[in-house]
């Protein structure tokens, strides 16, 4: 177990494409990091390169003490979990987590203790002498982690592990996952482009965009306060409403582009072009009041416990989503009125998209 | 068991037969003509012919000649496959590494594949040439004292050198192939699992590529046995004194230049039956342990 640092790491492809650009990042003993964002956001290379697949172009990787730059993959104490199990198809489960144990001389006896050790946790007892071809999905996974538990290594690396299961084994692994680390207490890094898994995982999320990292933080004070329209809009589901706006001469009110004024108790300069950020769920449904927004409803989503509703806004057609507990049923084009309260209207530069 | 009952259309049949024709044809036939003839004794004119029993058999496995080019068959063959799979395997592994240029690398690889083996064979002799060729001049003046037209080693080194190059590059692209075929996320976790790179290469690699190592030493033995007819003709054509003849360009002589249809049918209805033996072990034995 160790602490993970990145100082200023970059990464620059042989043909010139930059996929990392400078990422600062200390992760903790014990910590479970976990990277998210969209595909080609460089959050998988970042990964690879802690691990030692991808060399680092520039900047440094400490794990431990020990910086581990040019240190072969081996030899830096990490094991890795990978989306499509990456088990070794012509040896049985046991030899598969043995393999690792083998190459750097334990005994019999010692990996033989690890193996059956890491099998009881990972309920995979009676699976040992098979093949891997002759498990589900779920039970590759669970022996791709044991390989990794096996080592006992400095950190663990799981690059989207979950992202090859069905939805409901997903869920379930994910706290299987979850349990583990806590109890093994193993410094974590875990790549997703999912949220959800992002945010019930993580100790600490990093959120990255284009090869930056937008935003490092705890899960719910991201949610509560993401630092920019980017991370606003990735983080929740459903999304952020963003609405075009300009806050108004005395600043109590930001002005929508149907001349719909919003109240705001945001520290403001007056007449300032700013993106308005209500989340789905932060909208309530009002009688007409000097701040509210009136909206047609396009289309409902019913999910039993609660009730997307999908509306359209102003002469733009700007789209907004609402999230409404229980059930509810509308006809498309019946108008509502929506209301957020004015601390739960986040503001962004509409050109930075810089939190304000 | 339950058996699926199709109505009798004689559609599949149609759809069958271009290929049941062929094998009639150009397989069962020939087969069934060399059995019954290695049974006759034919006179050298074709005139008259006379039921013999086994005497041909007798004949061909007690002759001296037969069983010096078996063995020099059995040698022939093990070199060809061994070789020609160790060398492709290698180069397919380097070729694999290779980013910068990668497909100029494998396209001239694989260009061996488009040559016919007489051609070859012709390109062989011109380089053994003792008059011109390349390698002839280079390893005489390297003071090895070569010559395949007297030397009956120096013979099968030539066509031996012939049938591997011609061979290595459709194991090439076997092997390619089979190398692509591992995923990349194994070989990565292979990376972080064992720091050496020959251990990772016969711990991992080798292993995944077992079942086309197999299927090429299945093929690479037929092409040995078979095959090289072209290129022993074109080169050596079985000389010197038969060191180079392998069964099957024996029974061609034997049987179209020397006339002796009988025995000439003996020795290809034995080679039939080594070819089958060979082949049923190599399934029985070999197969179950290469597939994972």
């Amino acid at each position: 177990m160790a602490t993970l640092n990145l100082k200023q790491v970059e990464k620059t492809y042989a043909n010139g494409y930059k996929a990392i650009h400078g990422i600062n990042l200390e992760i903790s003993d014990g910590e479970f990091a976990v990277l998210v964002g969209p595909s080609g956001c460089g959050k998988s290379t970042l990964l690879r390169m802690i691990a030692g697949l991808e060399t680092i172009s520039d900047g440094e990787i400490s794990i431990g003490d020990r910086v581990v730059n040019t240190v072969a993959p081996a030899d830096r104490d990490i094991a890795m979990v990978f989306q499509n199990y990456a088990l070794y198809p012509h040896m049985s489960n046991y030899a598969n987590m043995a393999y690792g144990l083998k190459n750097r001389g334990y005994n019999k006896d010692e990996i033989d203790r690890r193996v059956r050790e890491a099998g009881t946790i990972l309920q995979l007892t009676e699976l040992l002498d098979r093949k891997p071809r002759q498990l589900s999905g779920g039970q590759r996974q669970r022996v791709a982690m044991g390989r990794a538990i096996v080592r006992e290594p400095k950190a663990f690396l799981f690059d989207e592990p979950l992202s090859n299961l069905d939805a409901k084994l997903r869920v379930d692994m994910r706290l299987e996952i979850k349990n583990l680390q806590q109890r093994l207490g193993t410094t974590s890094v875990y790549v997703t482009h999912d949220q959800v898994e992002a945010m019930t995982l993580a100790d600490r999320l990093i959120v990255m965009n284009g090869g930056v990292a937008e935003q490092i933080g705890s899960p719910i004070d991201i949610y509560n306060t993401p630092a920019t329209r980017f991370v606003a809009g990735f983080i929740g589901s459903p999304s952020m409403n963003f609405l075009d706006g300009r806050v108004s001469n005395d600043r109590s009110h930001v002005v929508l582009t149907d001349g719909t004024r919003l109240a705001l108790d945001h520290n403001v300069a007056e007449n300032r072009d700013v993106v308005v950020g209500v989340r789905p769920e932060h909208l309530s449904i009002t009688t007409p009041t000097e701040s509210s927004i009136a909206a047609k409803v396009r289309i409902t989503e019913s999910l039993g416990a609660e009730t997307l509703v999908y509306l359209t806004f102003g002469s733009k057609n700007e789209a907004i989503t609402l999230r409404m507990q229980g059930t509810h049923t509308y006809a498309a084009g019946d108008e509502l009125t929506l209301y957020s309260n004015p601390s739960q209207i986040h503001l962004f530069d509409q050109a930075s998209g810089r939190r304000i | 068991m339950k058996r699926v009952q199709f109505g009798h259309s004689p559609v599949p049949y149609l759809f069958v037969a271009p290929q049941i024709i062929i094998i009639a044809i150009f397989f069962l036939w020939p087969a069934a003509q060399a059995v019954h003839q290695s049974f006759l004794l034919e006179d050298a004119f074709g005139m008259s012919s006379q039921f013999v029993w086994f005497r041909n058999f007798e004949d061909v496995l007690s002759s001296p000649s037969w069983l010096k080019s078996a063995g020099f068959t059995v040698v022939f063959s093990t070199l060809v496959a061994v070789l020609s799979i160790a060398i492709s395997l290698f180069l397919a592994v380097r070729a694999d590494e290779v980013i910068r240029g990668a497909k100029v690398y494998k396209t001239l690889l694989m260009w061996g594949y488009a040559v016919a083996p007489p051609v070859a064979g012709l390109l062989g002799i011109m380089l053994f040439n003792p008059l011109m060729g390349d390698l002839y001049i280079l390893f005489n003046k390297m003071g090895l004292d070569f010559n395949h037209i007297q030397n009956g080693n120096d013979a099968t080194f030539v066509v031996v050198l012939i049938a591997v190059w011609k061979q290595v590059s459709v194991n090439f692209i076997f092997f390619l192939s089979g190398l692509q075929g591992i995923p990349k996320s194994v070989t990565e976790a292979a990376t972080l699992d064992c720091k050496s790179p020959e251990r990772r290469f016969w711990t991992i690699t080798f292993p995944l590529l077992a079942p086309t190592t197999f299927f090429l030493m299945v093929i690479n033995l037929t092409y040995a046995f078979f095959e090289t007819f072209g290129i022993i003709d074109v080169s050596t054509k079985g000389a010197p004194g038969g060191a180079t003849a392998t069964l099957v360009y024996k029974v061609y002589v034997d049987g179209f230049l020397g006339a002796d249809m009988g025995g000439s049918s003996a020795q290809s209805v034995l080679l039939m039956i080594m070819v089958s033996v060979l082949t049923v072990f190599q399934f029985r034995f070999i197969e179950r342990k290469v597939h994972y």
